[in-house]
């Protein structure tokens, strides 16, 4: 994301408001994995996270020209897009499965000493997903920004506090459910 | 616990766009960009009908509160000055109650499609 330079949207930006459609090519090319990236942190699903990815490339066109230039092209892009993955979801709603089954599941699965790392960690992301919308939209941005909280907040379009007030919470319920889950690599160095 | 879950969400799985993202989005651009824009609603061709929509429902509201306002006993005795007799006749005769109704049904069904358009996109 780093190496996407902001002249380079800005420019592609006013050509396509000048009428030079094919220059919001230049638009998707830079940021095509980074919003399909975050689609796929909101739904899980690869088919979906681009079909969804695609609907806010679409929006980001019509909504062009709304664009105020006083922040950065990606910020907006990013709010445009969370803002309509949050609607898609609550449109339709993943499969998922209630915090309280994966609970159950993992703490069944923990009691064979065998239990992999690797379907624990899966679990623990699932039940991000299956967190009240609120909670899971704060931390799956968190997440996606690199655990930067005004990059999240400014993708939430909410203050700084709301977030982490937010992530917190969400943090909180995810302790209380899945508490073996979360402490499993302790009791291993221990 | 926070840095094992952070550790854990963070190291969630990057996924590529597959090859023929970019083309599919630009062909839904394109067929974007080459469809009629759509018809934007008269506000300044309305504007003179929500004011006289506005003025109807202000004397309404005005009539009942006057109504309310009166004691029993005055209310049969009650005659209206010639001024106000003229306006409601007037009105009375030109159906404008039926007007305003219209009006208004217009007005509630346009707010209501408009955020049903607004609740697809």
């Amino acid at each position: 994301m780093a190496s996407v330079s902001a002249a380079d949207d800005l420019t592609d930006v006013e050509r396509v408001l000048a009428g030079d459609i094919p220059a919001f090519e230049g638009i998707v090319r830079r940021w095509q994995g980074p919003l399909i990236n975050m689609a796929y942190r909101f739904c899980n699903d690869r088919g979906r996270a681009e079909e969804m990815a695609q609907e806010a490339f679409l929006r980001t066109y019509r909504s062009l020209a709304s664009w105020r230039k006083d922040a950065a092209f990606s910020t907006w892009l990013f709010a445009v897009a969370a803002n309509l993955y949050r609607s898609e979801l609550k449109r339709m709603p993943l499969q998922n499965v209630a915090l309280d089954d994966i609970a159950e599941l993992t703490d069944k699965r923990s009691s064979h000493a065998d239990f992999e790392m690797e379907d624990r960690d899966r679990a623990v992301r699932k039940a991000v997903l299956a967190l009240p919308a609120k909670y899971r939209d704060a931390m799956v941005l968190y997440y996606f920004h690199e655990m930067d909280v005004p990059a999240a907040a400014k993708s939430l379009c909410l203050p700084e506090g709301t977030v982490k007030a937010r992530l917190f919470r969400g943090r909180e319920i995810l302790r209380g459910k899945l508490p073996q889950l979360l402490e499993a690599p302790r009791l291993k160095e221990a | 616990m926070e840095d094992e879950l952070d550790r854990i969400v963070s190291m969630q799985d990057e996924i590529t766009p597959s090859s023929g993202f970019v083309m599919s989005v630009m062909d839904a651009v394109r067929e974007e960009a080459s469809a009629p824009q759509p018809i934007p609603f008269p506000w300044m061709r309305a504007l003179p009908v929500f004011a006289a929509l506005g003025i109807v429902l202000a004397m309404v509201i005005v009539g009942i509160v006057e109504a309310a306002r009166m004691p029993a006993a005055f209310a049969h005795a009650w005659t209206p000055s010639p001024a106000i007799e003229t306006v409601v006749h007037t009105l009375a005769s030109s159906n404008t109650g039926w007007i305003a109704f219209a009006l208004l049904l217009t007005l509630l069904s346009m707010v209501f499609s408009i955020r049903l358009a607004g609740g697809k996109r």
